[in-house]
């Protein structure tokens, strides 16, 4: 009697049954649903209940405000929001396209079989590992006002007949942030079309040979079309990056001159750390996040999958 | 394919010609710290200096706290990769061998996650860590650290697990291995590779972080990290340049060391999944 009890016992935690395959599923993935959580879905729970909430500097467990759409509507009529939209997107643009043309061609370049072709990939590609704020070390040294090397180099060049105020020009600020993030950018796009371009058989390309295809023949029906999955995926993600890219901006411009950088990602984080509006700073953050989202989805469309 | 001299020529040409250009600015790094203050306050520009200044490096590892910071980047960067790896091995493993109700969900909530921007989530993140007094404790890293990376490593881990046969499990647990012994002994020591470019690619996110600890440790020097103890060396009037390129050598070296030596390891971290 107590042997089938004990066995039965047994029985129940024996998770190599094949009826309880699935417990030991869920107990796998338990630890890390509740770490998620923990340090994500409550937080971000907590920072949409934040920007309904007229509050300056939020305690937790304090009384909670009352409902209030104040934030959004303070945001929709304010200049700032616009203008931090504007620039979002144009750095956005700039940026991606960037990155993506000197990755992608970057990448075409050290495909080629060549003598020392790994030292050459290894290079072209050292801007990923060095730190975004070292980077930015470099750039905004690179673009001091009165020694930098580029304003030097601008005016041998004649572009300019005196060193350009990089820091306080609005034009020249907006370009100093992009060139800085496109030389952090642009590797990863290089390291995945490189992925892409070696997964693509070299058959396709002796046969297209043989036809009589064109090396630009070949580019353009061959290497375009089997890299443009992971192109799409490369663009999505770095898009995302220069959406929500805090670093670079913060360290090199501040967001200035005359909120000239001032991306969403800077406002939300000077809304609430300098400020100290947290309850608009969420809702900038929301709605940004939301943006993210959408642009995202539209981009991918039924690829999304292939992002995760 | 056979190239004439001239395409070889032109090739090679292109490709020294590109590398310049893209590691010029980590050149002028160095050739910064090795500067006097003179030369680099002089135009037109040393493109390398007459007399390096070598002890630059022993001036300011002397003269900052580096090894502090470097030290306080490393524990955030393994504390926060340790936790992270704990719970995203198993969950990548039970969504990549378990058909679970969610599963989809689950992808869904990481493309989302992978959108967070930063600057969002430091906001309740901020007063979640004011409310139990952990703001200025290297802690608050490890868990905001681990915010960025869990989401991406169960997902690259589960791609990993995907590319192991099944059968090598069942194998072991008709041969009496239980389901956790087949994970531990049979797929993770097989999975290495993989679990250790997610964890390198983990670390190196970790390593780059600013925002995280701009906004919790600004007010605790003694935890600062790398990246924030760097950036108050950029003084209000006036800033040693020289100074601040050599300490961001000593900072930019771990990560350009792994890179260098790894790159095989980071680079199939990043392209994971890329070429579905």
């Amino acid at each position: 009697m107590t042997d089938t009890v004990q066995a039965g016992r047994r029985k129940f935690f024996d998770l190599a049954r094949p009826s309880r395959q699935h417990l030991l599923g869920y107990i796998l993935i338990a630890p890390a649903v509740l770490m998620v959580a923990a340090i994500i879905v409550w937080p971000l729970i907590l920072a949409i209940d934040l920007s309904f909430q007229q509050v300056k500097i939020p305690r937790l467990g304090g009384a909670s405000r009352p409902f209030s759409v104040s934030n959004y509507v303070w945001l929709f009529s304010s200049q700032e929001f616009w203008l931090a939209c504007w620039v979002t997107l144009k750095l956005v643009i700039v940026v991606t396209a960037g990155s993506v043309g000197v990755g992608l061609s970057t990448a075409l370049l050290v495909n080629n079989r060549f003598e020392g072709r790994t030292v050459a990939r290894l290079g072209m590609a050292l801007p990923w590992a060095v730190p975004e704020i070292i980077a930015v070390v470099i750039f905004a040294w690179m673009f001091d006002t009165s020694f930098g090397l580029f304003g030097w180099l601008a005016i041998k060049l004649g572009f300019a007949d005196q060193m350009i105020p990089w820091v306080s020009s609005s034009t020249a600020a907006f370009w100093a942030v992009a060139i800085t993030m496109v030389w952090k950018g642009f590797p990863f796009v290089s390291i995945m079309c490189l992925a892409g371009l070696q997964s693509i058989p070299s058959d396709y390309y002796a046969a297209a040979k043989v036809d009589g295809a064109s090396s630009f023949q070949r580019f353009r029906w061959i290497t375009m079309p089997l890299l443009m999955p992971v192109l799409g995926v490369t663009l999505v993600l770095t898009l995302l990056w220069v959406f929500r890219d805090f670093s670079i901006i913060k360290v090199l411009t501040g967001g200035g001159p005359l909120r000239s950088t001032q991306t969403l990602s800077i406002m939300t984080y000077d809304q609430a750390f300098q400020y100290h509006n947290f309850g608009r700073a969420a809702a900038v953050g929301v709605l940004t996040l939301v943006i993210c989202i959408i642009a995202s989805l539209l981009m991918l469309g039924r690829r999304s999958k292939s992002i995760y | 394919m056979r190239r004439t001299l001239a395409q070889s020529l032109a090739l090679y040409a292109t490709v020294i010609f590109t590398l310049v250009m893209i590691l010029f600015p980590v050149y002028w790094l160095l050739v910064t710290a090795l500067s006097t203050t003179d030369e680099l306050y002089r135009l037109p520009p040393t493109f390398w200096p007459d007399n390096p200044q070598w002890d630059v490096f022993a001036r300011v590892w002397a003269a900052k706290p580096i090894l502090l910071w470097l030290w306080n980047s490393m524990l955030a960067a393994v504390g926060s990769v340790a936790l992270s790896m704990l719970v995203s091995v198993s969950a990548g493993y039970a969504l990549s061998r378990y058909s679970m109700r969610g599963g989809a969900t689950m992808g869904l909530f990481v493309l989302t996650a992978k959108m967070l921007p930063a600057t969002l989530l430091v906001i309740p993140l901020f007063s979640i860590f004011s409310s139990f007094g952990l703001i200025g404790s290297l802690w608050t890293l490890v868990l905001a650290h681990s915010t960025m990376i869990i989401p991406f490593a169960t997902w690259m881990l589960k791609g990993y697990f995907d590319t192991i046969p099944k059968e090598l499990e069942q194998a072991a647990m008709v041969d009496g291995c239980s389901p956790i012994g087949a994970m531990v002994r049979v797929v993770l020591p097989i999975a290495t590779p993989g679990l250790a470019a997610t964890a390198l690619y983990a670390f190196v996110l970790s390593w780059a972080d600013y925002a995280y600890a701009r906004t919790f440790l600004v007010n605790s020097p003694d935890n600062w990290t790398a990246n924030l103890g760097i950036t108050t060396m950029q003084g209000e009037y006036v800033t040693y340049w020289n100074d601040i390129a050599a300490a961001s050598v000593f900072i930019a070296l771990p990560i350009i060391a792994i890179y260098l030596f790894l790159e095989r390891y980071l680079v199939g971290g990043l392209t994971a999944g890329a070429e579905k």
